[in-house]
């Protein structure tokens, strides 16, 4: 079978692979461009494990093949820590204890990251129904709510104080 | 009880007061790694060379292969091998098998001239990647002769019945009725018998990462290093060295964390000895994982699948005199665990009730599916499951309150030997009860079901109490026979402490798999509570099973007392140690010394201290400065074993003590029935549990909403489903319905902390009671939403099928 | 929802008729060849030029990329829709909304002109799946697939609305009412792409309501209905149902014994029944046959009163 080339931003670096068409998304991430912090869980797109962000929207990258998004900005749970900061998703899940086996975490991060750059003023339950597209096995997604609205919350103040600090 | 001469117990242990780590919900040493999708999992391992491997699996539930080509496939392009089930036979011995009778049903990697259930392996691929691989196996021509299947466990049992292993001359792979306590008198004295038939189906931990393996063969030195993300059981992982005909310390079996288990990847080692099998044969590491379709038909650890039929000897008052339980489990096709599931029923069986007498017949039933294994609850969630729709069938039939007939039975002296002989260590089950109620606003919501019911509306309130018992001994294994082939007592547990030059401690773990659970959370919490350190400046490492001492891992919540104990022992190594070499440099009497603060100190005397840095760089590097006894290095092990096992009775009728550390829980969920759909939502849920000293109270809490969850599933939404022909229906995530965050309530979640009197701390182990509660208190619930229509269910999980089933049946008995 | 696809291409009914001769699949997906033309006229091209190879349409792939995982479907070539920009569009002509084949589900569903000319499509878009799924899956794809169980085509029959095609042989448009032939099969020959759903503007309440186990699965049981008030007297009631037999139906019985009436619960229930009476959708795992019914009838009510109440005051 030809390959094809497919050319991927992802996290802001760019790079072209050469793929069978039938290669998922999530394969080349991980094996193709070595990043394996997003995950396979079920491989027919129902757990979200697998979810990145595509040019800001978040997509099962299990249900799509990498030469869909040939020239797309991709975003992966690699690219949310600055350095030794952790992005206040990541901090947040840490604090409020939002993982315990850490699989789901990736896909949840990268939903969490749509969830709250939409809509800065979510509310509990919209966070609740926001997450509801991924699976999480561990944690009961009571501890993962709590700390999407408090990254929310957080980043809403930040933003906040940043506007204020130019003004 | 038995009038058993019993041994001693452990000392009972008096526990430290202001503790500083211990208790505290510190961030998990475990997260960034995870955070930062570093996690390192199976998957995520690549090395020099690997191939890939991909398993066919039999679209038969009972059929003889009577032949393989694999011509076409090993011609495809990448492809480097293929090994079909009796080339597989040739290659390896059966696999490791706890059941009854490992020679009549007998259970390999691949199946060899008979597939026992849909899904059943019958040969595997090795390739270039994982899609060539899979390419090929489309090329394996098998011929299959089917043969009838059976698929209900009383079925099987039934005469004529086609069977499973024709070794075995049956279906049934163990009967026996146990006797406890005096049950005749009890039920012949009894005012009112409540019986009772209930169906469990199957569900399953369906972690989200299933089972892989990645192992490299090297034939120079004829060793196989297996990286896997199960490592349970280091004592027993020998057996694989057997599976795989290479001397044991030929084998070395590497822990990675595991992405969820629930008890599924406990001794997983169907994938370790495929792909170290493969590895051999092509010269090249070889990776296994499981796709999702395998594990779901092929995981080898579906839950308990039980049909009950139960008596209850009850007084007019409200006291439960005893239980006669007649249950049958459907096993699947193999049976790797035997009937341990029941020695976990039976450790709490009677509940937190003092009844007096238990009878308890178990049949195990062989059928065309894939074979159990662990499901959080290891089969004692069922148990709970069961006797609480009793106590609550009889609460109805006597008219009495369901809260005061809890209280009528609650056992209140400790520690408590229950009938099978196992003992609860503590217990303040009143104290439980009453924060439930307060927790969950129980009076709010009887006034609220009233109101509701006046509208037409269906509101019911689950209020059960029940046990979590925690840390298994050996003899559960096979205090079923008597006389048991391999009557083991060993089920330790071991650290490795070491302090460095600078005074850094780290702590090895061997069999503590990382599994979701949080054992280096653990471990750093109680050596820092006993070095006086910060827990995250403990670093943790994992030693494989090669040059790993005894060790058992994560399972039957005993993770956290057995680590405590075998921190408890390495520590008290060490600081004797310290203790001597401290007061050797300061020239001091021993015995005039104390641990304050991270050193030893003369008492009284502050300036005359060593730090644990001063004396551990003394002890590594400069030996003449001690004396000729005294080595270099700071460095100890402890062993830990199950500190309080004790032997069965010859007769059986005392089972001893083998699951001794109970805790116990109270859930209160309140649901509501939409009778037209037959669907059950949740309107509120409560939960106190009671697991001793907690050592970090936000991770138990999160295991208690998890297991909830899980819970949640088993009583509402997954089942495995076979049908008559023994296809399963519930091969994806589509027809295997996981919940979602809109089908878990917010929980509200209570502690009480009644410590153990044996365990360090007075820790007891906790994170199966979720779901050891959730479907016992919601089958409750649901009940009382539709007690007043005459309508009950007695099968899980509850569809609306099985709702509707019962709602119409109670309408047609009314108007007929 | 839909997007998602069942593992059989049979229908919800057979979904658990999957007998021995399947082998078991695997999931990762077959080999194929791959284009993405940039015109609807080198899309239709390449279809017929590639016809013997079993060649399909990718539209977001939501539904056919899972079954192409599980090797249930197996096409030798996959043209790829969505660089055609003219698919991508939605507009309003007079009074009727036009939404291109390849207009992603979110998009849809958030779009002002939707939520203006066909509220019905805005509110069932809510319940397609989730979210992530909806960013790829298309309103022309969930269309062209017509799983008995899922919402858009339930939608586009209620609404009666019209699907346009494009084949080698020119463009050609098919009312909803003829569309849906059986399940996973449409009006859509070899060789023809949907280009487009044109959907006429209606007064009136709508409602979109549906039952799945949980949530963003399929649902068992959806209900797509518009009516129209005219004083208190209905005036014109469209009512179609997924997930109940094959194809999307209409509820004509229930649409007839609402019309002309002035609605109470009676009359309703009514209407319900008459409606119910005919159904017989196939049972699985997930229900049988008399709880479908139950829950059809059921959420049959609901939408209905829902509609109604948005409808206007209807006593």
């Amino acid at each position: 079978m030809p390959r094809h080339e497919v050319t991927l931003t992802v996290n802001g670096r760019t790079s072209t692979v050469s793929v069978e068409p039938r290669k998922l998304l999530v394969d080349v991430l991980r094996e193709d461009l070595g990043l394996t912090g997003t995950h396979v869980g079920c491989e027919h797109g129902v757990c979200g494990t697998c979810t990145v962000l595509r040019d800001g929207e978040s997509i099962r990258s299990c249900t799509t093949f990498a030469v869909q998004v040939d020239g797309a900005e991709i975003r992966t749970v690699e690219g949310l820590a600055k350095g030794a900061e952790l992005h206040p998703l990541q901090d947040e899940f840490w604090d409020k204890q939002g993982l315990q086996c850490g699989y789901c975490t990736p896909g949840m991060l990268m939903r969490a990251c749509e969830i709250i750059e939409g809509n800065p003023d979510v509310t509990h339950d919209q966070v609740r129904e926001g997450i509801a597209s991924n699976l999480c096995r561990c944690t009961g997604y009571q501890f993962i709510t709590e700390a999407v609205c408090a990254a929310a919350a957080r980043m809403k103040a930040d933003s906040a104080e940043t506007t204020g600090a130019q003004a | 009880m038995t009038t058993m001469d019993r041994p001693d117990a452990p000392p009972v242990r008096t526990h430290k007061e202001n503790r500083k780590w211990v208790g505290q919900s510190i961030r998990r040493v475990e997260d960034p790694k995870f955070l930062r999708g570093r996690g390192g999992y199976i998957g995520d391992m690549t090395v020099p060379g690997m191939l890939h491997a991909a398993v066919l699996r039999s679209p038969h539930a009972h059929a003889r292969i009577t032949g393989i080509d694999a011509a076409e496939a090993l011609a495809a392009p990448g492809v480097h091998a293929v090994i079909t089930g009796a080339q597989a036979a040739q290659l390896c011995d059966p696999l490791p098998d706890f059941g009854p009778d490992p020679a009549k049903h007998t259970w390999r990697c691949l199946a060899v001239d008979k597939v026992r259930y849909v899904g059943e392996g019958v040969a595997v691929v090795v390739a270039d990647s994982r899609y060539l691989a899979e390419d090929a196996l489309a090329l394996i021509d098998v011929e299959y002769e089917p043969l009838p299947a059976v698929v209900d466990p009383e079925r099987a049992l039934a005469d004529g019945a086609p069977l499973v292993h024709d070794d075995l001359g049956s279906n049934c792979a163990y009967e026996r009725t146990f006797d406890f306590g005096d049950v005749e008198r009890d039920f012949a004295e009894a005012d009112v018998i409540v019986t009772d038939r209930l169906r469990w189906h199957r569900s399953g931990g369906q972690p989200l990462e299933t089972v892989g393996a990645l192992a490299d063969f090297d034939h120079a030195t004829g060793e196989l290093t297996v990286h896997t993300n199960s490592l349970s059981f280091t004592s027993y992982l020998f057996m694989v060295a057997g599976t795989m005909k290479i001397p044991a310390n030929k084998l070395d079996i590497r822990p990675v964390p595991a992405g969820g288990s629930f008890g599924s990847k406990l001794f997983a080692t169907k994938p370790a000895v495929i792909a170290g099998m493969c590895s051999r044969e092509v010269g090249h590491p070889v990776q296994y994982l499981e796709d999702r379709v395998d594990n779901i038909s092929n995981c080898d650890h579906h839950g308990s699948d039980r049909v009950y039929d139960v008596r209850l000897a009850m007084m007019r008052d409200g006291t439960i005199r005893g239980i006669d339980i007649d249950t049958v489990e459907d096993y699947g096709a193999y049976i790797q665990f035997g009937v341990g599931h029941h020695g976990n029923a039976l450790a709490q069986v009677v509940g937190p009730y003092a009844m007096t007498s238990v009878r308890y017949r178990v049949r195990a039933a062989m059928t065309n599916k894939n074979q159990q294994g662990a499901y959080r609850g290891f089969g004692s969630e069922v148990n709970n499951w069961m006797l609480e729709q009793m106590v609550d069938k009889a609460a109805r039939e006597l008219d009495l309150d369901p809260v005061a007939i809890r209280r009528q039975n609650f056992i209140r002296e400790f520690p408590h030997f229950i009938p099978t002989g196992n003992v609860y260590d503590s217990g303040d089950y009143d104290g439980v009860l009453d924060k439930a109620l307060e927790l969950s606003d129980y009076k709010h919501w009887r006034a609220e079901q009233a109101k509701a019911r006046e509208e037409g509306r269906c509101i019911g309130i689950g209020l059960i109490t029940a046990q979590e018992r925690s840390v298994f001994s050996a003899t559960e294994f096979w205090f079923w026979f008597d006389e048991p082939g391999a009557p083991v007592t060993s089920m330790p547990e071991s650290v490795t402490l070491k302090v460095d030059a600078t005074g850094g401690i780290t702590a090895t773990l061997y069999s503590c798999a990382f599994w979701g659970n949080s054992p280096e959370t653990m471990v750093a919490q109680l050596v820092a509570e006993e070095f006086d350190c910060d827990p995250h400046d403990v670093a943790i490492v994992y030693q494989g099973s090669k040059n790993g001492l005894p060790a058992t891992g994560p399972g039957g919540s005993r993770t956290t007392v057995m680590l405590a104990g075998a921190v408890e022992g390495a520590t008290a190594k060490i600081k004797a140690k310290a203790l001597r070499a401290a007061a050797h440099l300061l020239e001091a009497d021993p015995d005039d010394m104390e641990w304050v603060d991270g050193g030893f100190q003369v008492k009284g005397v502050p300036e005359q201290r060593k730090s644990l840095a001063d004396i551990a760089v003394m002890l590594h590097l400069f030996k003449h400065s001690f004396p000729e006894d005294m080595e270099s290095g700071l460095e100890d092990s402890k062993v830990f074993d199950h500190p309080y096992t004790t032997m069965p009775s010859a007769d059986r009728k005392d089972l001893g003590v083998f699951y001794p550390f109970m805790g116990h829980a109270c859930h209160v969920p309140v649901v509501e029935v939409d009778l037209e759909t037959g669907s059950v939502s949740f309107l509120a849920y409560a939960a106190v549990h009671d697991c001793g000293t907690l050592v970090n109270p936000r991770s138990l809490a999160g295991h208690i909403v998890g297991g909830t969850a899980q819970g949640i599933g088993t009583a509402l939404y997954e089942e495995f489903v076979y049908d008559d022909d023994g296809q399963l229906l519930t091969s994806s995530y589509l027809d295997y319905l996981i919940p979602s965050a809109m089908e878990v309530p917010e929980l509200k979640i209570g502690h009480h902390e009644t410590p153990s009197p044996y365990t360090l701390h007075g820790i007891k182990g906790g994170g199966e009671g979720g779901r050891m509660m959730a479907p016992a208190a919601i089958n409750v619930a649901v009940n009382d939403a539709l007690a007043h229509l005459g309508a009950r269910v007695t099968e899980l999980p509850i569809t609306p099928d099985r709702l509707r089933a019962a709602i119409r049946a109670a309408k047609s008995r009314e108007s007929g | 929802m839909s997007g998602l696809v069942t593992i059989d291409t049979a229908p919800v009914a057979a979904r658990s008729d999957r007998g021995a001769d399947d082998k078991e699949v695997a999931v990762k997906p077959p080999p194929f060849q791959y284009a993405a033309p940039t015109s609807v006229a080198e899309a239709v091209e390449l279809l017929g030029a590639h016809a013997d190879d079993d060649a399909r349409a990718l539209a977001g792939g939501q539904s056919l990329v899972p079954l192409m995982n599980f090797r249930l479907a197996q096409p030798a070539y996959l043209i790829d829709l969505r660089r055609i920009e003219e698919l991508t569009r939605i507009r309003t002509e007079g009074d009727t909304l036009v939404i291109g084949a390849m207009v992603r589900q979110s998009h849809a569903e958030h779009a002002p002109e939707v939520a203006l000319g066909a509220p019905l499509l805005a509110e069932a878009l809510g319940y397609v799946a989730h979210p992530p799924i909806r960013n790829s899956g298309t309103v022309g794809g969930s269309i062209a697939h017509a799983d008995p169980a899922a919402e858009l085509p339930a939608v586009v029959l209620a609404l009666d609305a019209e699907l346009v095609l494009a084949g080698l042989g020119g463009t050609r448009t098919v009312a909803a009412a003829d569309f849906f032939t059986g399940p996973f099969s449409t009006a859509i020959g070899s060789g023809e792409i949907l280009t487009e759903v044109r959907i006429p503007r209606r007064a009136g309440g709508h409602a979109f309501v549906e039952f799945a186990r949980t949530h963003g699965n399929f649902a068992l049981v959806g209900v797509a209905a518009v009516v129209e008030l005219d004083g208190g007297t209905v005036a014109r009631a469209s009512i179609a149902l997924s997930g109940v037999a094959p194809v999307p139906v209409r509820a004509t019985a229930a649409e007839e014994a609402l019309t002309g009436t002035v609605p109470d619960d009676a009359s309703i229930r009514a209407a319900v029944d008459a409606a119910v009476a005919g159904l017989s959708p196939a049972g699985d795992v997930h229900g049988g046959t008399e709880t479908r019914t139950d829950i059809a009838r059921s959420y049959l009510r609901r939408g209905i009163e829902l509609a109604l109440s948005r409808a206007g005051d209807r006593r």
